[in-house]
């Protein structure tokens, strides 16, 4: 089955959707199958660091009119209309989704987001991705022409790196074509941020347990001093005890830091995605019911706050002592 | 301005014990006795519009409010808060069949009640529920519809000229965009995550205001030919994520820290 990775470059986010692509096609995608990527792009001067991007040696490029996923989506199925692959596969941020469902849409085929892996068979693709808020994961036998999947967000192409040489063998302009804005005055606040809870080493992750906003504020403080990130789950942001970028599961981040500590942390599956590569994981919580203790490597029955600053306490003391 | 948001009630899963998500994995679990909640994404998005449609109301632009559930029954009594904050055209699209694991479907419908009954030009709608969890309605809607779609959506402003703003926090980071109506906004993770509760006076005041249902034939769509197409999960399978979750001893707080410590994390702290 000939797979095509379509790697858009049309925003800052294309470095992370390649390490994402390359990840899958690596470690996620088996089978009889052959791969090539598909390079969108707008500007002219970001061709060829996209080039170098590419997750596969052999590539095709489209330069469209605009930037937004519904002004490409119109190249991207003509493109799907002139070959035969059976696969599109895209990352799993929102523009990726978003070209996923329209192209599936425009060309009759099928959708499958946030794939944990594919295996491409004779006839179809044998697809596996988590449902039931990361309860339970299911197996999904894809047969439309083209299938269009996205990848789950545990693919982030850690360690993987693009290939040593790059092979253009079909290259389209196609900028010349209409681009009627969708939105007027679109203003850009704030660049994403590099996520520190992504990429820490040490976490420590408030729950509902903490009680109140003082006992979330109590952690976070006893977690800096620790030097580790801080997060939260999901009711603790709804309940706007913290910030939403510090959130931590399905909707928030992922992280795999060496160490986590929860902290009045219920453990819900929603929640646990986020944590679930930790190398370590610590619970504390008053409820030894909770999921979190069967899923903690360590767990202390005990009120949350006050166990992370005594933590804290012992762990600054014991630096202090070098 | 028309108005429209939309909204799905699933079972609690959190509320399921971990034995329901072993007993017969084959089927899914088995929810009946859970409650049924408001997936929190389609929570922000009809609060909102609420507060979108006051503050038009502020800038003397007249805006009409609108719901939408596809389901059963079990959406009445929100349909009927939702009346009484305020929402002027409550609809319940029955489509006869559960469309759990069937986005397309549920987009259809949500499309077609737009195109054919609601004829509303701005679309709110969750960026995704579970149990499919699959985040594709919003754009498989304004795919059908034509329409742009902003995805993650955090806030919605109305502006004094009578335009409306939206601040979306997706791959580029929060960007902020006036909108050219007609769109559909995905809302994501927003601040404003709990919709108010409406006081006894307004639940009187439209106690004998029906609802709308509206069958899936009248819509035309054909339910049973996409739920063909999306047949869900061929199987189900239970994640195993238990670890051995080692119970650390003391009498204090004090004393479980300095175990947890002792026994535990001293060699993984000082290779950090």
């Amino acid at each position: 089955m000939r797979v095509l990775a379509v790697l858009d470059g049309t925003s800052d986010a294309a470095e992370r959707r390649a390490r994402a692509l390359g990840d899958f096609l690596s470690d996620g995608l088996t089978g009889d199958s052959c791969h090539e990527t598909l390079v969108v792009y707008h500007d002219q001067r970001d061709r060829e660091r996209l080039v170098a991007l590419a997750p596969t040696r052999d590539l095709r490029l489209i330069r469209v009119p605009a930037r937004r996923p519904d002004g490409v989506v119109e190249s991207l199925t003509a493109a799907a209309r002139a070959t035969d692959a059976g696969l599109f596969l895209f990352p799993g941020d929102d523009a990726g989704t978003e070209l996923a469902a329209r192209l599936a849409a425009r060309t009759g085929g099928a959708v499958l987001t946030q794939a944990l892996s594919v295996e491409a068979a004779a006839d179809r693709l044998i697809c596996r991705r988590n449902v039931y808020s990361a309860h339970m994961v299911g197996r999904y036998d894809l047969s439309g022409s083209p299938s269009c999947v996205t990848t789950d967000a545990s693919w982030d192409g850690a360690g993987w790196a693009p290939p040593a040489e790059h092979r253009v063998v079909a290259d389209t302009d196609e900028s010349a074509g209409a681009d009627k804005p969708a939105f007027d005055d679109v203003e850009l606040l704030e660049h994403p941020a590099a996520s520190d809870l992504a990429e820490s080493r040490f976490l420590v992750v408030a729950g509902n347990g903490a009680g109140t906003r003082e006992g979330v504020d109590r952690i976070e403080r006893a977690a800096r001093r620790m030097g580790a990130e801080f997060g939260v789950t999901r009711p603790v942001a709804m309940s706007a005890l913290a910030p939403l970028d510090r959130l931590i599961g399905v909707s928030g981040a992922r992280s795999a830091p060496a160490l986590c500590v929860t902290a009045g942390a219920y453990g819900a599956p929603a929640f646990f995605w986020g944590i679930e590569k930790a190398g370590f994981i610590v619970a504390i919580t008053i409820d030894e019911a909770a999921p979190i203790a069967g899923n903690a490597d360590a767990v202390v029955i005990d009120d949350a706050v006050s166990v992370v600053e005594e933590l804290a306490e012992i762990v600054v003391a014991a630096r202090r002592r070098g | 301005m028309r108005i429209l948001a939309s909204f799905k009630i699933t079972p609690d899963y959190e509320a399921l014990r971990p034995a329901d998500w072993t007993a017969d994995a084959a089927d899914g679990p088995e929810t009946r006795y859970v409650r049924r909640i408001l997936n929190c994404f389609d929570e922000s998005a009809l609060e909102l519009a609420l507060r979108l449609t006051e503050a038009l109301d502020g800038h003397a632009v007249a805006a009409e409010l609108g719901a939408l559930s596809i389901g059963g029954p079990e959406a009445d009594g929100h349909l009927k808060t939702l009346q009484a904050l305020g929402y002027r055209r409550t609809t319940r699209v029955d489509a006869g069949a559960a469309l759990d694991f069937a986005p397309g479907v549920s987009a259809a419908l949500i499309a077609a009640f737009v195109r054919r009954v609601d004829r509303s030009d701005l679309l709110l709608l969750g960026s995704r529920s579970g149990p499919g969890d699959s985040g594709i309605v919003p754009f498989l809607v304004a795919e059908r519809l034509g329409w742009p779609c902003l995805p993650q959506v955090t806030d919605v402003e109305a502006l004094p000229n009578g335009r409306v703003r939206a601040t979306s926090a997706a791959d580029d980071g929060l960007v902020r965009a006036t909108l050219r109506l007609p769109c559909v906004l995905a809302v994501g993770n927003a601040a404003v995550s709990h919709l108010r509760v409406p006081t006894l006076t307004q639940r009187l005041a439209c106690r004998d205001r029906p609802l709308d249902v509206v069958g899936a034939a009248a819509l035309e769509v054909d339910v049973a030919a996409g739920l063909l197409r999306e047949a869900g999960p061929a199987s189900l399978e239970v994640i195993d994520r238990s670890r051995p979750g080692v119970v650390v001893g003391g009498a204090t707080p004090r004393e479980k820290a300095q175990a947890l410590y002792e026994e535990h994390l001293k060699p993984l702290l000082e290779m950090l």
